[in-house]
Parts: C-alpha cells; sequence; structure tokens
C-alpha cells in the first residue's frame, strides 16, 4: 500500500511550493509585527481609549478560529474594499482580488493579535532604571527608544519570534480552503494526480519539521550572538 | 436567513464537536502525560522517540496531520489485521489527541521543570519513589505552573476541532457549510459569523473553567515567581 517509489517525484513537486510559502509567511510576519508593535506600544503606554480597543480586538482574535477568519475575510473583504475605494471615487471590482492577498489580511490580523502579546512581553522584560539612567545622560524620549531599549527588545523577543514565524507558516496551510496554494496545499494537488495520498502527505510533514528545526536552529544562533549576558 | 432555524440546527451537531474535544483532551493528556514522563526521565531511545513526536506535533499543521491521520491509520489497523473501522470521526480524534498530546507535553515539561530544584532534592532524600514524588510533592505544585498554558492548549484543541470538517467529520463548520448551500450561498459571511460567536463562546466556557482551577488552587502557587504562558497561536 506504500509505495516508495513516488517519494522522489512527490519531493520534488512539493518542494516548488516552498518558496512561495516563505515569501508569504514572511510578508505577514513582517505585516503582524507592525501591527502587534502597534497594539503593544498602546498598551506599553496606556494610551486611553485606544487601549481598551486594542484589548476588545484581541480577545476577539484570540478567541476565533483562523479558518473561520480565513471565511469571513474570503466573503467579507471584497465587498469592503469596493465599498471602500467606491468613497474615494476609484472604480475597482473587490472580486478581482486575488485569493493570496485575502489570505495574508486574514492572517495579520489574526498574528497580529498575538504579536501584540509578544512584543509587550519583550517590552515588559525591560528594566526602567536604563530608561533612567539615559535621560540623566540627557537622552531625548526618542533616543531612549531607538538606542537603549530596540536593541535589547529585539533580542529578548527573538525566540518568540521564531515561534510566530512557525505559526504563520502552519497557519498558511489553512489557506486552501480559499485555493492559495501552499507546500500543504501542493502535497494535496500532487497526490491528487497518483492517488499516493499518504504518501505525499509525509514528504509534507517531514518538509515542515525540517523547515521548524531551521528556523529555531537560526533563532538560537542569532539570540546567542546578539545577547549582551549580564 | 432566519437564526431562529439556522442556529439550533448548528447547535444539533454540537455533541460530535464536544465528543471529539473531549476525547482528544483526555487521549491527549495521557499521551502527553506519557512523553513527558520519557522525556524528563532521560530514558534512551524512549526519549528520543518522545522528542521526534512532539516536534512533529508541534511543527506540522494540525490539518496535515489530520489528514495524515486519516489516511495512515487505515495502514496502521491493516497491520494488526483488524477488520477496518477508521471513519473520519476516528480518525479525527486520533490525528486530535496526537496533536494535542504533543503540544500539551510542551507545557507539562517546563512546569515540570520550573518546580524548584531543592523541592525534587528533598522529596528524593526522603526516599520518595518516582511516582511518589510526582503525586505528592513536585505534581501539584506544576500543576499550579502549567494551568495557564493547560488552559491556551484547550482552547487551540477547540479552534482546531474546526479543521475536522476537511477529513469529512459532519461537525459544526460542516453542517454550516450544509445549511450556507441550501440557502443557496446567499448569507455565507453571516453564517461565518455565527460561527465564529459559537466558537468564542466554547472558548469563554473553557477559559472560565482552567480560571476556577487557577484561583482555586493558589495554595499551591511556588514562592518562586511562574514561567509566563507564551500566547502563540497553534493551528
Amino acid at each position: 500500500m506504500f509505495d516508495s517509489e513516488v517519494l522522489l517525484p512527490d519531493l520534488w513537486d512539493i518542494l516548488g511550493a516552498v518558496p512561495v510559502t516563505l515569501a508569504m509567511a514572511l510578508g505577514i510576519f513582517v505585516f503582524s509585527t507592525i501591527v502587534g508593535s502597534l497594539f503593544a506600544m498602546v498598551e506599553y503606554r496606556r494610551v486611553p481609549l485606544l487601549r481598551e480597543l486594542v484589548v476588545a480586538y484581541k480577545v476577539v482574535f484570540k478567541g476565533v478560529p483562523m479558518v473561520i477568519v480565513i471565511f469571513l475575510a474570503y466573503y467579507g473583504l471584497p465587498p469592503t474594499l469596493q465599498f471602500l475605494t467606491s468613497l474615494v471615487g476609484i472604480d475597482y471590482n473587490g472580486h478581482s482580488t486575488p485569493n493570496w492577498i485575502t489570505l495574508i489580511v486574514a492572517l495579520t490580523a489574526c498574528v497580529a493579535a498575538f504579536q501584540a502579546e509578544v512584543v509587550k512581553g519583550a517590552l515588559n522584560s525591560f528594566d526602567n532604571g536604563q530608561a533612567d539612567a539615559a535621560y540623566s545622560l540627557g537622552y531625548k524620549r526618542s533616543q531612549v527608544f531607538r538606542r537603549v531599549m530596540l536593541p535589547q527588545v529585539i533580542v529578548a523577543a527573538i525566540p518568540d519570534l521564531a515561534n510566530s514565524i512557525m505559526v504563520i507558516m502552519k497557519a498558511l496551510s489553512l489557506g486552501f480552503a480559499i485555493e492559495v496554494v501552499d507546500i500543504f496545499a501542493q502535497s494535496q494537488l500532487t497526490a491528487a494526480l497518483n492517488f499516493y495520498y499518504l504518501e505525499a502527505f509525509l514528504i509534507a510533514v517531514v518538509i515542515y519539521m525540517v523547515i521548524a528545526y531551521l528556523v529555531t536552529y537560526a533563532a538560537d544562533r542569532m539570540e546567542r550572538a546578539l545577547r549582551v549576558w549580564a | 436567513m432566519d437564526l431562529s432555524i439556522m442556529i439550533p440546527e448548528l447547535l444539533k451537531a454540537l455533541p460530535l464537536t464536544l465528543a471529539i474535544t473531549f476525547t482528544a483532551m483526555i487521549a491527549g493528556l495521557l499521551l502527553a502525560l506519557i512523553a513527558t514522563t520519557f522525556r524528563v526521565r532521560r530514558i534512551p531511545v524512549l526519549s528520543q522517540l518522545a522528542d521526534l513526536y512532539v516536534s512533529y506535533a508541534r511543527s506540522v499543521p494540525v490539518v496535515l496531520q489530520l489528514f495524515v491521520a486519516f489516511y495512515g491509520l487505515p495502514l496502521v489497523v491493516a497491520l494488526f489485521e483488524v477488520e477496518d473501522f477508521v471513519s473520519p470521526n476516528v480518525a479525527a480524534i486520533v490525528g486530535l489527541s496526537l496533536y494535542h498530546g504533543g503540544y500539551l507535553s510542551e507545557v507539562l515539561r517546563p512546569a515540570y521543570l520550573a518546580v524548584e530544584r531543592g523541592q525534587h532534592d528533598a522529596a528524593d532524600s526522603l526516599g520518595y519513589t518516582f511516582l511518589q514524588k510526582i503525586l505528592r510533592v513536585v505534581g501539584p505544585q506544576a500543576v499550579h505552573i502549567a494551568l495557564p498554558g493547560y488552559g491556551n492548549s484547550i482552547i487551540y484543541l477547540i479552534h482546531n476541532v474546526a479543521l475536522v470538517m476537511y477529513i469529512g467529520a459532519a461537525d459544526v463548520m460542516a453542517t454550516a457549510h450544509l445549511v450556507m448551500e441550501r440557502d443557496y450561498n446567499q448569507y455565507q459571511f453571516e453564517t461565518y459569523l455565527v460561527l465564529a460567536v459559537i466558537y468564542s463562546l466554547l472558548c469563554l466556557v473553557a477559559w472560565m473553567v482552567v480560571r476556577f482551577f487557577e484561583t482555586r488552587n493558589a495554595k499551591f502557587a511556588p514562592n518562586t515567581a511562574l514561567a509566563k504562558a507564551t500566547m502563540m497561536a497553534s493551528v
């Protein structure tokens, strides 16, 4: 029942989807980290009103499964886009939005809620005495942030950020529901051609595990190289 | 779209969703306990296998794990020359149990390790066996440390039960698709909103139960700082 002869051709087929998956994951990672950092700054600086909104946002996007968010975006985003562009007077057919853009928007919205948590944790690990010391040396607020806080906060966040890259990679596999082809969807397509389902899926499993190993390894190396051990 | 018709219809499929969740919860906990024991006691070979299992459960998307269970189980069953009993529901339960067990093992292990070294030493010096040490000294403290992470893992399990429709189990999501198609796919967005509310409520209930145990067990809180449970989605 298990045929090892198809493994190699399947592997080549499925490997073809790896660059696209990585590119999408990177895009979502960058966007969600930016949005998440804004959220975390709102909470860290205790901006009134906005803070409550951020908390509500996080509750909503943590409580709803990602598949459902993806489907909501799939059916809700095109009309919304069309409406918004019609407000500024651009004639845009929202239903021509490619599915991968919908997927990236949906996953960015989901992951941002978790990234906010990661960045907030890193911000809280920052020792405020250092900020006081910098202020006493006449640093401006922006200088403290850029020269003292940011370098340490980024290093503190590395393990969690690596974890979130893996989460995004895995979340992309839900995109097959809206016809976005990533590693998992490609393994399904490959399997559908020759009916060797288990073989194709096992190859996808191996690819995911290797990528996870590489990401953790790279993050470990990076953290060790950058961290200033007190 | 009539909510008063749709919601009862969706709720009719809820028992299956809940059954899969609870079975996976219990089987996953058992698997996690076994894997964690192998890993913290560093039993040669078994500990490496447990490591491999945990990294499989954590680094492979749950949809893919479900498909592997769905297509792999019949082969395993055939090895034992039993009649093929694998239905989508069985495959969903097995797949999610494996996923939940691996994820949970990575919650329990840090919790076990976070219990102060002195507590282990004290129990060892009093001649406790491993099982006694776990049950009487380390366990209660580790449970308290693990509770927030356990709560997260339950919430992710509930989220991931929404994926079992892809291997053909007739859960709430699958029923919603039937309902949508019967309405000629007019109300997809609205139906998914209703689903979002249902799943949020399930998560809320799970969260409140875990929260209750967290406050009830506060007396077991170790006086050292708690390891932060990283809240990161798991799909």
